[in-house]
């Protein structure tokens, strides 16, 4: 008896806890189907009929641009990120030299410097060679944020491969170029779509450089553009979440399927060796 | 010599058989191309921050920065960076009785996991337009606890600068929160499970066996999660304040942040050296916050898997 | 495991195509556009759907009669948010690179940009026999020049009521502000919110300012004044409003969720039927009474308090397109912005939005609807546009939080004053060209 009412208070705070949780989200898709007046009438009823007027007005808006913005964004900078955190942090695993820990150190450490900060002095210079507008400073910039966790990370988990390995290896009189591609890469495959899956979630809801930096209506993401298109259709709440939740699907897909290598990559960062 | 477990045999190199020794500088060559990237985003950056800073028609002064800090709202928004931070022991404290409770394997717990996890996936963006939906002074939230009879809690949430910074802390709470309790489950799953058993054994219920055994366990994880959010706290509430009060600060000067000057200050006063002041002091304050992570990575390096 | 390092190779590979291959059909893009140096190609950036409902449609159609005139000529508009259409601009400004043709608000928010060189005067490539026709113009002129076209008049700001829901509450509709008062208390016990409005964007400060402010100044030099420190805005002819907006509050004359909501959601709630009065654009008017009946809706400026010369008038103010210093055609730019002000296109303009454009050849007989016509007759009989004439920091550190503050019950008047002249002081130390500019431009006012 004791032990069930025991057991009851954890499973109602469980139950209080999931039910935060899930509630903006059920009111985003509830609200996505509805029409104007059967939100105002009944907001947070589950039956209503549905409707799929909200998603047509937001795709007839510019959906598919910054939908193909964010991609083309995402994918670029992450997979540059990858391949850069890959050699670094491999360099920083293999070789021991003066000032490595001390260096890496710092570079890990940049990960606490708010992106504000640098946002007027980038800014400055993009204006300075006309890159402002232009994907490619986006992706530097991104790259440039991305890399001290993802070199930490990738740096963490090299080390953990047996030195014996490579000894085979460089025995036989590999150079450390075929080392690294053809036994630290393919040994590699689990941390490194964890870090592409962690570094796309980053990427994916990123605002505020996107909103500095891709000022150019063609070049929007996603992110800045649901921001304006809420402004925009403020008096039409179905319309904003039928935005939202086209926004949010494909995150939310991966999360739903590639849930594990989310947990993984962000608990690598307080783990060592996961 | 052992063999690995997967033999991987390499075709011979066609050049003649010897042992490559590293050259001093080939560590260099492999970090190099990231290493280039970052001074220059985060390098670049600091050195250009700081001139700006400290220049005022083209003479080199600190008179910025005794502009920025004579700012009531500059003070103001670090003040509330500052009552940000108040949020962190909330979050850890729940976090970890979260973490917990699943920990337990209760029912369901997969399940719980999953749904605790989702607000941490979402876009920002996201979140700040529905919670700004949601908290309107006549929204669901209220609408619900006035239905309910509780007509006294609803206030103007995002309306009344009395809540309005603790309602942003409050969403904030709300997405960082699975982040922690996955961080601490994770951690909690790799524990050998006889030490949960001996404590039970001795027949230490709940608290007791959470405080004595469990939160040990967890030091260096908690440390790190503290770490983490408070950088957060402090450098990355841009997006929250920016989406749910429209860009303003809220009702006065209610939500501003320091991030925020700093993006107003540039981008709609156009003033770019008060902007660079604003910015140095706040990676000044970060620069503190830099050296305690560095200090608990060395902490949870040394330590191990313990 | 290959297939896996194979994955990883050509993602590597995609980025690098990717990228090199936008890198090069920019260049390619830029190397076309020098070689035909016949087409000319033209942005505008602009606002405006947002409070004349029907603009976007005008515009499209528009261009492809300009097109069709001049096949040469192609012109690409951008419709810019409320919070982005200024810092897109000063980007661009500071970039040097954007549109050809930009929107600007009236007043400051035109003349910040020409003191920063951001603008070419439009009075330089449209003849002042043109420039003459065009509403408003002087709160864009500087120096001697015009220095942007004014597009559209807007009447800043009426007053919507709904005559239904006054009569059902039994209640006159006010005539002067302490009627407004009174109607608010008659109102109140009956149940129903007096007025509706949303502050939680800040603009709302800027509207009540403006249309309950201008009634106690006594020339536009006032305000300019007190901007750059020859006057105070704790003066009792600047403070006063502050009070005006604090008997409101006492009143209970507003909706009580005012601070959460965004300022045309508040309009919103005017419409749904949930309130008796509330503050609209006046481009906005046609929209409004169309939703809600043509038989429901009066239009009224700000009930009158005080006895200056604006007191009980309607602000008027164009809302205006200009010329961008960096566009490689400022000729053409100009010729198409004189082309939105041919006749037609006015009427069709006109018939489209319910906006007037700001134009005094604009052939008021097509004014049809009854309250366009109460507008026209208001805002052609006009007063300044206060929020134009304040530096836009200003109006967001003072007008917007202090207002907010005071709608919320957490300030006074006397502190709202007194906030905003400290606001004021610190501005004049921080944006001295800024002051200089003023200095000059409230002379041109006395």
């Amino acid at each position: 008896m004791r032990r069930s009412l025991g057991r009851l208070w954890k499973h109602g705070l469980l139950l209080v806890v999931t039910v935060l949780a899930l509630f903006p989200i059920y009111v985003m898709l509830t609200a996505a189907f509805k029409t104007q007046h059967d939100f105002l009438a009944h907001p947070w009823s589950p039956f209503f009929r549905p409707t799929l007027k909200g998603f047509d007005t937001a795709l007839g808006d510019q959906f598919p641009i910054w939908f193909r913005n964010t991609l083309l964004l995402s994918g670029s900078a992450v997979a540059c990120t990858l391949l850069l955190a890959a050699l670094a942090g491999w360099g920083f695993a293999r070789w021991s030299f003066r000032g490595r820990d001390l260096l890496l150190g710092v570079l890990v450490s940049l990960m606490v410097v708010p992106p504000v900060v640098l946002l007027v002095p980038l800014f400055v210079f993009g204006v300075d060679l006309g890159m402002i507008s232009t994907f490619r400073l986006v992706i530097l910039i991104y790259v440039g944020l991305m890399l001290p966790f993802s070199v930490y990370m990738l740096a963490n988990f090299f080390r953990t491969i047996p030195p014996s390995m490579i000894e085979a290896a460089v025995i036989d009189g590999a150079s450390s170029w075929r080392v690294f591609r053809l036994i630290v890469l393919p040994l590699s495959a689990a941390p490194l779509v964890t870090l592409a899956v962690v570094n796309l979630l980053w990427v994916w809801n990123e605002l505020l450089i996107a909103l500095v930096f891709l000022q150019d209506d063609s070049k929007k993401t996603l992110m800045v553009g649901i921001t304006g298109f809420q402004s925009r259709y403020s008096l039409d709440v179905p319309v904003i979440m039928a935005g939202l939740t086209l926004a949010t699907l494909p995150i939310v897909a991966v999360y739903v399927f590639g849930q594990r290598f989310f947990v993984r990559g962000l608990v690598s960062g307080a783990l060592k060796g996961e | 010599m052992t063999a690995a477990p997967e033999t991987v045999s390499l075709p011979r190199s066609p050049r003649r058989r010897r042992l490559p020794r590293p050259g001093r500088f080939e560590p260099v060559l492999w970090i190099a191309p990231a290493l280039a990237v970052v001074v220059f985003v985060f390098g670049y950056s600091m050195v250009e921050l700081v001139k700006t800073s400290l220049r005022y028609e083209a003479a080199w002064t600190f008179e910025n920065f005794h502009v920025t800090w004579s700012d009531p709202t500059f003070r103001t928004a670090l003040t509330h960076n500052g009552r940000l931070l108040l949020a962190v022991p909330v979050l850890v404290a729940s976090a970890l009785l979260v973490s917990v409770l699943l920990f337990e394997g209760l029912l369901g717990w997969r399940f719980h996991r999953w749904a605790v996890f989702l607000p941490f996936v979402l876009p920002i963006p996201v979140i700040g337009v529905i919670f700004g939906q949601l908290l309107q002074f006549n929204g669901l939230a209220n609408q619900l606890l006035r239905a309910f009879g509780l007509d006294g809690l609803a206030q103007d949430w995002l309306g009344q600068p009395r809540w309005a910074l603790w309602t942003m802390t409050g969403v904030i709470i709300w997405k960082e929160l699975g982040f922690g309790v996955i961080l601490f489950l994770a951690r909690l799953l790799s524990v050998p499970a006889d030490m949960f058993e001996a404590g039970r054994i001795d027949g230490a219920r709940f608290f007791r066996l959470h405080r004595f055994i469990t939160i040990p366990q967890l030091t260096n994880v908690i440390l790190f999660y503290v770490v983490v959010e408070a950088i957060t706290m402090v450098s990355w509430v841009f997006n929250y304040v920016y989406v749910m009060t429209n860009g303003q600060g809220g009702p006065g000067d209610a939500t501003q942040v320091t991030e925020l000057y700093i993006y107003q200050t540039a981008f709609q006063y156009q003033s770019p050296e008060i902007a660079a002041a604003a910015a140095v002091s706040l990676f000044g304050v970060t620069l503190v916050l830099i050296a305690t992570f560095f200090r608990v990575q060395r902490r949870a390096g040394l330590a191990g898997d313990a | 495991m290959r297939a896996r390092l194979g994955v990883v190779a050509v993602i590597a590979c995609v980025a690098a195509v990717v990228l090199t291959g936008a890198g090069l059909a920019a260049r390619a893009q830029s190397g076309a556009a020098k070689s035909s140096a016949d087409k000319v190609n033209l942005t505008m950036w602009w606002w405006g759907e947002q409070e004349a409902a029907g603009a976007k449609a005008w515009l499209n159609e528009t261009i492809k009669l300009y097109q069709q005139e001049h096949p040469n000529i192609a012109i690409k508009t951008v419709l810019q948010t409320t919070d982005g259409l200024i810092p897109a601009f000063k980007a661009a400004a500071a970039a040097k690179k954007g549109p050809d043709i930009q929107y600007f608000w009236g007043g400051i928010w035109s003349l910040d940009d020409a003191w920063a060189g951001n603008t070419k005067a439009i009075s330089d490539y449209i003849p002042q026999s043109e420039v003459k026709h065009y509403l408003n113009a002087k709160e864009d002129t500087f120096d001697g020049k015009v220095w942007t076209a004014p597009w559209y008049v807007q009447p800043s700001f009426p007053v919507l009521y709904r005559k239904d829901v006054l009569a059902k509450a039994g209640v006159a509709v006010p005539t002067n502000w302490s009627q407004l008062l009174k109607s608010c208390d008659a109102l109140n016990a009956k149940g129903i919110t007096p007025l509706a409005g949303g502050i939680k964007d800040g603009w709302f400060g800027g509207w009540l300012y403006s249309i309950i402010g201008a009634q106690g100044i006594t020339s536009i030099s006032d305000v300019l004044d007190a901007t750059t420190g020859k006057a105070s805005f704790t003066d009792p002819k600047q403070a006063a409003w502050w009070s005006r907006l604090e008997e409101l509050v006492q009143h209970k004359c507003w909706n009580n969720d005012i601070n959460s909501l965004e300022l045309y959601q508040g309009q919103q709630q005017w419409a749904d039927g949930k309130a008796a009065m509330t503050v609209a654009a006046g481009s906005d008017v046609k929209k409004w009474v169309k939703q809600v009946g043509v038989a429901r809706v009066g239009v009224m400026p700000m009930p009158k308090w005080g006895n200056g010369p604006y007191a009980g008038k309607l602000g008027s103010t164009s809302q205006t397109v200009g010329i961008t210093a960096w566009t490689k055609y400022p000729q053409e730019s100009a010729n198409f912005i004189m082309f939105m002000h041919r006749p037609d296109r006015m009427a069709s303009w006109f018939k489209t939005t319910g906006a007037f454009p700001a134009d005094d050849r604009f052939n008021t007989n097509l004014i049809t609807l009854p309250q366009q016509k109460v507008l026209f007759g208001l805002v052609t009989k006009g007063s300044p546009y206060l929020e134009n004439f304040i530096p836009p920091e200003l109006d967001a550190k003072a007008m917007f939080a202090q207002s907010q503050l005071l709608l919320g019950g957490n300030t006074t008047a006397a502190k709202a004053a007194a906030a905003t002249e400290k606001t004021a002081k610190r501005i004049r130390l921080t944006q001295r060209k800024l002051i200089a500019n003023f200095n000059k431009w409230s002379a041109s006012y006395r």
